[in-house]
């Protein structure tokens, strides 16, 4: 792609050679980042892949010298033919806000909070003499008209906190092509927004490059970004690059066994497989590299070897544009073990459902800070039915804010239901007094998806498993620390861990001993929120095959919270969609996600990035218009009429009901629901 | 108990890794010490020569004599008794109050938090001088009276900083994570984020020793501390100031080394708020491994 | 805004109820109360009787209570049982040489504490700021009345500079005189809090800096100097202005030491005397005047912050 289009004898926009950086930690140097050489080109995407610890945002920030003091950094980077290691505080500085446009991960801290927007849009430019302080206003108008938003004129003059998210992403955006700059850096861009508006955001970045014919660095650890929007790609495991070439080599072709098995380790909404190939073990730490190819522990091909062991493998070219740093690239990678697991058989649809939630409302007060009354209410879940069934999984899918995490708490009993019925086991539970309650409450059990706050910090690990077993007071009962240990190995962990203090454990192990405490009290249920959303790739594909495991083992139910379409798929019998508060579709995992209905959920799907790189010329992407609207202030009607394609004056005034879906074991809640390919008018109007 | 044993030693060896902390944790070592063991000494505290009134340091009265011919060194020795009393009636004073209040507080936040942190704000708004002298007005001076006096104002502090942390730590999914499985509110409070919250109330703890001992001893300056003859280090200022031009030394010893008092609480006050701190950058608890 | 302020100051009243309620049954909930402040110790019983009677402290300590309060909120606090003067003169006589105090020490406390807490922020962990800190930890360490002591020795007594004891003289009058009088018990108020100053400003400075946006600002090539002067100070400079209010704030009452060691007519030492006489009167009307004060200063500060942090929606 760059090559074709009559640039080719310009030289690269950033070139970087033999790129190291070390961190002074205590009285010595760890190496972050190890070696690393790459080019990026005019009008060309290069993304950098990694897992946490690759050292892919440091090799970001390395490029325009904004690490700190502690960092030490050796190599060469050459931006547009200038050096820029050991460039004087001035040189780097005019670089900075004349070549370069940064885009960082987190819309929320990256705004100065007392600053406003338009100034900060155009200060850079100002400070550089590039604009005249007069012009700055207008030329911040300007800026943020061609990031989208609506009404800049009024915006410019507001604060960040009046932005939303996906605007103060755009706004960042605004201040990075406000120089008209050769290169654009963008570390984790879209990693803290919503799928559908990361759709936007992604799409409004990919417009202005486009005009601008910029360089871009895209630093993201999602390969269905990767897939979306690369030209070429660049995967980076402990510190160094292992493998770069074009986008559809990488993805079609991959050569070193980590982009391999990082492929095959990632659930995907394109095919039905029945389990994930995980990559075993932890990513390596900075300061405890192995000595030889750093991904040599976890290798399928080369563990064990020698060679592996003791040699680091240089980059080598493999085809043409392809490198890779193996020293078994030639040879074939272990077939893929055939997992001939059938899926636990789904329950009987006339057994009564294990847990059974009907017309469930929570709405949470919103109190003046001043004198504590009362002034409105956040209708977090506004009238959801769901039923689980023994031993099937039922996710709730969607975006923050759509009330998931609300009905998993409540069904905890964590939070009141301000109305509606949650029977469990045929027991309603609204009504239990505090006893009956902590009773009913042992056979249903919660899983938390931060693993680093869920477990309490000053206590070793056996006792934080142990723990509901002595709330309860059946810790000598049903086994004490016998039991405990038994929980060990069933998820998986060493028994010589047993004393150690959650500090000691990384993220997947930690989220191990979050499922061992849920399990110990031998719950029928179990509420998942958001499991595996703050884990690596590759550990989340370790942790969802041990969650099918113990299912089938344990005849378990799941109520599965979750954001990531592909992970649903992966794990569910059945799916909720969930928007502001209500289900707009429900229905078997694959009725749903081959033959959606509600626009929403249409879109929803639509968005989510496939991480197969010729999906991008293929499918027609619906972009929403717009944010989730506050919970504190639904819209008139349909609750999605202002972002929907097919919304008329029905929709503002009539609340749909939830109902079957005629030909469909699909239940919806839509007054124009249908098939897409139904609706090719609108579909046109609303795809770019 | 083990590990509580292990945290301590941890804590000790960084504050002795430090310059500054260690002499500090040494002198006051030295000041507890010798102020528990002042009656072995061959010094007496209340022994009157008035021949000997006012005169300068010498080998016999390092520190000199005040306007009753009485060694200025002994007093201060004993004034040492006075001033560490008085911290520690306070901290446990203050702890025993305030740290059940921010808890109560912080844990409920409801009606109760309100309530509660009211009555920490009316006392919070009168300066700490002024509530304690005119408690002690009320309770006639005394000993007890500068204890409970100073203590009360350490209530709020406690109250406070507790409410913070318990505040930050009830949103954390370990804590919601017990109530899911079913653990009462105290069980909560007590088991799970009181043994998380030690460390700034720690702190705290060393803070207020050195607000106590800067309270008690303008509380005698003012003339409201503890009663004569007991030896008090503000007492001794207050008579000083009135012998500025005869005997300088008279106000200036005894106030060196209750500043040097209040500094090494200081040093190590903010000594272990960095230990604790660094601690808890490094990703939770890591005294264990350190440690053991 | 209004709005705003006006709502403040309705949630002020409960503060104020409470206090005074909270004054009021300590000082006469206590076995003696004020009449054996007013009759002295060797009091016949028909004397305590007389003296109970002429004062209405026969009546329930609630229509009392009521009473007092009722008279307080038109401003009449009683009349002193020393000086038998309307306490409201009394305080008025003292309000302005504490207000003088006041202004003068949050100058010099400004004055230290702003550059030593930029100047060590800028280079954490270096000599200067490690010399920096130390400088504060000794203003926070020494306490007043030695360093005013010590003061006295050395511009007083020694060198004979400036006057030991400090009157109270109107600044519009005599400029001069004012500040000679005013510059050591100033200096002593002032260097204590300039430490706390300075270590707040530090700790919120450093603090800022590792923030996201300094990134940012750093990203876009804007300069240090602008970074520094406008993204992170005007961040870091938001709580400060809570401080220096409740640095103010504890002025009004809380000098009562350094008034002390000069012998400086300000309200502090006003209630010292009430005190050590049991002016019952004039103990309530100090305390009530100094609550008020600190109360008005905090609302100030509320509503300034308000005003200058965008965040804060006053409406």
């Amino acid at each position: 792609m760059r090559l074709a289009e009559g640039t080719a004898n310009a030289g690269p926009v950033l070139s970087v050679r033999g790129l190291k950086v070390a961190f002074a930690v205590a009285d010595r140097h760890v190496p972050v980042v190890r070696g690393v050489d790459f080019d990026v080109y005019q009008n060309e995407v290069l993304c950098i892949v990694g897992e946490s610890g690759s050292g892919k945002s440091v090799t970001s920030l390395a490029v325009t010298g904004l690490l700190p003091e502690t960092a030490r950094v050796e190599g060469s980077i050459t931006l547009g033919g200038v050096e820029v290691n050991g460039a004087g505080r001035d040189a780097l500085r005019r670089m900075r806000g004349e070549d370069v446009g940064f885009v960082f991960q987190d819309p929320g801290t990256t705004l100065n909070p007392v600053l406003k927007v338009g100034r900060q849009i155009t200060e850079g430019q100002v400070a550089l003499s590039r604009l005249r302080p007069a012009e700055a206003e207008g030329r911040a108008v300007e800026l943020l008209r061609d990031v989208d938003i609506a009404d800049p004129e009024q915006r410019v003059r507001q604060y960040p906190h009046q932005f939303s998210g996906g605007m103060r992403q755009r706004a960042v955006i605004a201040m990075a092509i406000a120089g008209q700059p050769k290169l654009i850096i963008a570390d984790e861009p879209t990693t803290a927004l919503d799928v559908t508006v990361q759709a936007q955001v992604l799409s409004v970045l990919a417009r202005r490059q486009a005009e601008m014919r910029a360089a871009v660095v895209l630093i993201t650890h999602d390969l269905g970004v990767v897939a979306q929007v690369a030209d070429r790609v660049a995967v980076m495991y402990g510190g160094r690059i292992v493998e770069t070439g074009p986008v559809e080599a990488i993805f079609r072709s991959p050569r070193h066994p980590y982009t391999r098995a990082l492929l095959r380790s990632i659930p995907r909404m394109d095919t039905d497989e029945v389990r994930l190939d995980p990559i075993p073990g932890q990513p390596p730490m900075p300061h405890a590299l192995p000595a030889g190819c750093a991904f040599e522990p976890r290798c399928a091909l080369g563990s064990g070897r020698p060679r592996c062991r003791e040699e680091e493998p240089p980059l080598s070219t493999v085809a043409s544009e392809q490198n890779a740093a193996c020293h078994f690239v030639d040879e074939a990678p272990p077939a893929p073990k055939v997992h001939a697991m059938a899926r636990p058989k789904m329950a009987e649809a006339e057994a009564p459902p294990l847990l059974d939630v009907k017309g469930l409302k929570v709405h949470f007060p919103i109190k003046s800070s001043v004198l504590q009354r009362t002034t409105g209410w956040v209708r977090a879940v506004d009238g959801v039915d769901i039923s689980v069934r023994a031993g099937e999984t039922l996710s709730l899918v969607g975006e923050s804010g759509c009330g998931k995490t609300t009905i998993g708490r409540t069904v905890m009993g964590l939070v009141q239901a301000t109305a509606g019925d949650i029977r469990f086991d045929g027991q309603s539970m609204v009504r239990l007094g505090p006893a009956d309650k902590r009773k009913a409450r042992r056979r249903m059990q919660y899983i938390f998806q931060d693993p680093y706050s869920s477990l309490n910090p000053v206590l070793p690990a056996e006792d934080i498993v142990a723990e509901p077993l002595r709330i309860h007071g059946l810790y000598d009962e049903m086994g004490g620390a016998e039991r405990v240990a038994e929980l060990f190995d069933m998820v998986g962990l060493s028994r010589s861990m047993l004393s150690r203090y959650p500090s000691e454990f990384s993220g997947g192990q930690r989220q191990r001993i979050g499922i061992a405490r849920a399990l110990i009290l031998a719950p029928r249920l179990v509420i998942l929120d958001e499991p595996v959303a703050a884990l690596d790739v590759s550990i989340q594909a370790q942790i969802l095959n041990l969650l099918q495991d113990l299912q089938a083992e344990l005849g378990l139910s799941y109520l599965f919270i979750a954001h990531n379409l592909s992970v649903v798929r992966h794990i569910s019998d059945r799916v909720a969609v969930m928007y502001l508060g209500r289900i707009v579709e429900q229905g078997t995992r694959d009725e749903l996600y081959s033959n959606p209905v509600h626009p929403y959920t249409q879109s929803l799907l639509s968005a989510a990035p496939d991480p197969d790189p010729a999906a991008r010329h293929s499918s027609r992407r619906i972009v929403l218009e717009g944010e989730i609207p506050s919970p504190a202030a639904p819209p008139s009607g349909c609750v999605f009429h202002p972002r929907c394609f097919r919304a008329d004056a029905r929709c503002c005034a009539e609340v749909p009901a939830f109902r079957p879906y005629p030909g469909l074991a699909t239940w919806t809640a839509c007054h124009h629901a249908g098939p897409l390919e139904q609706n090719p008018a609108a579909l046109a109007e609303v795809s770019r | 108990m083990n590990r509580a044993w292990n945290s301590t030693l941890w804590l000790l060896s960084g504050l002795m890794a430090r310059p500054a902390s260690a002499a500090a944790l040494l002198f006051l070592a030295a000041m507890v010490i010798v102020s528990l063991f002042a009656d072995l000494l061959p010094i007496d505290p209340f022994a009157q020569r008035l021949t000997d009134a006012l005169k300068g340091p010498s080998a016999a009265n390092w520190f000199g004599t005040d306007e009753l011919g009485r060694d200025i060194f002994a007093r201060v020795i004993y004034g040492a008794r006075t001033s560490l009393s008085t911290a520690a009636a306070a901290v446990v004073i203050a702890a025993s109050v305030g740290i059940p209040v921010g808890l109560v507080a912080g844990f409920f936040g409801d009606w109760r938090d309100t309530v509660l942190m009211r009555f920490i704000d009316v006392l919070l708004a009168l300066p700490a001088i002024l509530f304690a002298m005119a408690l002690i007005a009320v309770l006639g001076r005394s000993q007890m009276a500068a204890f409970i006096a100073v203590g009360i104002t350490g209530i709020p502090n406690f109250a406070r900083i507790t409410r913070a942390r318990v505040l930050s730590l009830r949103k954390s999914d370990f804590v919601t994570a017990v109530e899911a499985f079913g653990g009462s509110s105290g069980y909560n409070m007590f088991r799970t984020i009181l043994p998380n919250a030690w460390s700034p109330i720690l702190v705290q703890v060393v803070v207020l020793c050195s607000v106590a001992i800067l309270l008690e001893a303008a509380l005698a300056f003012l003339g409201v501390g503890v009663a004569p003859p007991t030896p008090s280090w503000g007492e001794m200022l207050r008579t000083g100031k009135s012998y500025l031009y005869e005997a300088p030394y008279y106000a200036v010893l005894p106030g060196v080394i209750l500043t040097l008092t209040i500094l090494s609480f200081d040093v190590i006050g903010r000594a272990l708020a960095s230990l604790l701190e660094d601690r808890h950058d490094a990703g939770g608890v890591q005294i264990e491994r350190t440690a053991s | 805004m209004i709005g705003f302020v006006l709502r403040r100051l309705v949630q002020l009243v409960p503060v104020l109820l409470i206090a005074s309620l909270g004054i009021w049954a300590i000082l006469y909930a206590v076995p003696g109360g004020p009449v054996a402040g007013l009759v002295g110790e060797n009091a016949t019983p028909e004397q305590i009787a007389a003296v109970t009677a002429q004062y209405g402290l026969d009546r329930p300590v609630v229509v009392q209570y009521l009473d007092w309060l009722r008279r307080a909120a038109v401003g009449d606090l009683g009349v002193s049982i020393y000086a038998s003067e309307p306490v409201v003169d009394l305080i008025g006589q003292r309000l302005p040489a504490t207000l003088h105090l006041a202004v003068a020490a949050t100058l010099v406390a400004l004055a230290l504490g702003i550059p030593v807490g930029v100047i060590s922020a800028i280079s954490p962990g270096s000599w200067i700021d490690r010399a920096l800190s130390a400088w504060s930890a000794l203003a926070l360490g020494v306490p007043t009345f030695w360093l005013g002591i010590l003061l006295i020795l050395w511009f007083a007594v020694d060198l004979r500079w400036l006057p030991a004891v400090s009157g109270y003289v109107p600044i519009w009058e005599e400029p001069l005189t004012a500040i000679r009088n005013l510059l050591l018990p100033a200096i002593t108020l002032g260097v204590y809090v300039s430490g706390i100053l300075a270590r707040f400003l530090r700790a919120s400075l450093v603090s800022e800096l590792r923030a996201d946006y300094v990134r940012t600002a750093r990203a876009k090539g804007l300069p240090e100097r602008q970074v520094v002067g406008i993204h992170i100070m005007r961040n870091a400079l938001l709580p400060f202005i809570t401080i220096v209010g409740l640095m103010m704030a504890s002025f009004i009452g809380g000098a009562v030491v350094t008034e002390a060691v000069f012998t400086y007519p300000g309200l502090g030492r006003l209630l010292i005397q009430a005190i050590s006489t049991r002016d019952y009167p004039l103990i309530q009307g100090c305390i009530v005047v100094i609550l008020i004060l600190y109360v008005a200063i905090n609302l100030a500060v509320d509503v300034l912050y308000a005003y200058v942090d965008p965040r804060i929606d006053y409406g």
